[in-house]
């Protein structure tokens, strides 16, 4: 009776006794390269699931702020493809929503800057594209002068353009990404309203006239 | 082999020799499984076919056409049904097959190039364009179809070829070896047995040990719901991506099932075969 117990309790525990130390044996080799596992994990899963939804967030609540300074923690830094401000150029018939990035999503819907920029009140290059038969195409009646304002939720910014030029599109001497200076570069596609798409790209240099630095950036 | 006639040391044997088995079985299993899924275009092409992976490619196709669109002077309605589903379904299928016998992997955007000046030369028509420069068309047509390719080619393919070769050739090595290692186990446990009915028991605690090791594996994937968030930008890559992992862990589910199926049959027989001794 005593035998056809332990049988029975043998053909229960002993599979899971199995498993359980191929468990333990397979921890024992994973855990010498947990953090490195989990580091590889972390790149490929993500704690949500993704929101492939092609609306974008918008985090611009206009502000009346276009003071001398403003606080690096009250400015809310925009994500990629984030709605953050407005862009607009009186008299050119330009007024697009600003993103932050300049692909598919922030082209769609308005003008991006270029992640490789910076946004406005860093005191450097902002750099931003836009189509030239859509939110842009206002960009052909521009002329040195006018004045761009760009409105964030941290401050209003307003810049005036110095220049106009057309350059190739891989020309890289047609905009400083480095200037230790803030100005605003406006480009799009050209020309203007035409059937085809050329290597030419139509650039709009700007100044900075006002808006607020952002101090305090690197404490 | 005097030694296993001694109970007590037979029965410790036989049960790290099941044990040893055991690991073996999970082996063979998971890297057959592994070789015949994930190193074959066919199971690829199956995991693509059964998901909207094909749908969705199209529409991200169509949204990167809509933006050179917007910087073309074309009118959105132009991209609206452009992309042909048909066509795409070739162009991976090609992409995929290339990448696992190893050729190079190219896109041929003719039939693409074909179907986008065919459209473009409707579209002047229709909205009477006489004055389009032809090198800002075929510029456009240039670009376009190089989205299109870009859009074909599945990220991180191409990086990963090479590696993919090698594992084929080492997951084919690890299944075999396993799979001997493990037939020359449970032929010793079996003829080295006086009692045949033990030799069962012990194959089936071996298989049914494997089982369990094998289901805990997509167990704990699906009940963690780690598959959901795969984070990838592009929804059509996302699409592949839980296709395949989902069915490799179903087919793993499956083996564990089999094996549980393989185990009760041992365990019957096992009592069968007790019960006569017994009599006898």
């Amino acid at each position: 009776m005593k035998k056809s117990n332990n049988n029975k309790l043998g053909i229960i525990f002993t599979p899971i006794i199995f498993c359980l130390v191929m468990c333990l044996a397979l921890t024992a080799v994973v855990l010498p390269k947990y953090d490195k596992l989990s580091s590889l994990l972390g790149m490929f899963i993500s704690d949500t699931q993704i929101d492939y939804s092609s609306a974008y967030e918008n985090i611009f609540v206009p502000t009346k702020n276009s003071g001398d300074t403003v606080n690096a923690e009250d400015v809310d830094f925009p994500g990629l493809n984030k709605q953050f401000g407005k862009l607009s150029i009186e008299g050119a018939d330009v007024d697009a929503k600003l993103f932050y990035g300049d692909g598919t999503v922030p082209l769609r819907n308005g003008v991006g800057i270029y992640g490789g920029s910076f946004i406005p009140g860093y005191g450097k290059t902002i750099l931003v594209a836009g189509h030239n038969n859509t939110y842009f195409n206002g960009l052909k009646n521009v002329k040195k002068g006018d004045i761009i304002k760009i409105r964030t939720s941290y401050g209003n910014y307003e810049y005036k353009i110095t220049d106009t030029a057309i350059h190739d599109s891989k020309n890289t001497s047609a905009y400083d990404l480095e200037a230790d200076y803030e100005n605003l570069i406006l480009y799009t596609c050209y020309p203007f309203d035409g059937l085809g798409l050329t290597n030419l790209r139509f650039f709009v240099y700007a100044e900075k006239v006002k808006g607020p630095e952002i101090v305090g950036l690197y404490e | 082999m005097n030694f296993i006639k001694n109970k007590t040391v037979g029965s410790i044997l036989y049960i790290i020799l099941s044990f040893i088995l055991s690991v073996c079985l999970v082996a063979c299993g998971i890297c057959s499984l592994i070789r015949f899924s994930v190193f074959t275009p066919g199971f690829l092409l199956d995991c693509l076919n059964g998901s909207a992976y094909y749908t969705d490619l199209c529409d991200e196709i169509t949204d990167d056409l809509l933006n050179i669109g917007d910087a073309s002077g074309l009118d959105k309605s132009f991209f609206e049904n452009f992309v042909d589903e048909v066509l795409v379904r070739e162009d991976i299928q090609k992409y995929v097959e290339d990448f696992y016998a190893g050729n190079k992997m190219t896109v041929d955007t003719t039939n693409f190039e074909e179907s986008l000046d065919e459209a473009l030369a409707k579209y002047q028509s229709e909205n009477n364009i006489t004055d389009a420069p032809k090198e800002s068309l075929d510029y456009f047509v240039k670009e376009a179809a190089k989205i299109y390719a870009q859009n074909i080619k599945i990220t991180y393919f191409n990086s990963i070829q090479k590696k993919m070769l090698e594992y084929k050739t080492k997951f084919t090595l690890y299944s075999i070896a396993s799979g001997i290692l493990a037939l020359a186990i449970a032929a010793f446990i079996f003829f080295t047995s006086e009692w045949k009915h033990k030799a069962f028991r012990y194959f089936y605690y071996s298989i049914c040990g494997a089982g369990l090791f094998t289901l805990l594996i997509p167990a704990a994937v699906f009940a963690s719901g780690i598959l959901g968030k795969i984070a990838i930008l592009s929804r059509s890559l996302n699409d592949m991506y839980t296709a395949v992992f989902n069915s490799l862990f179903v087919e793993m589910a499956i083996c564990a099932a089999a094996m549980f199926i393989v185990s009760l049959i041992l365990l019957i027989v096992h009592g069968k075969l007790r019960k006569k001794v017994t009599e006898d």
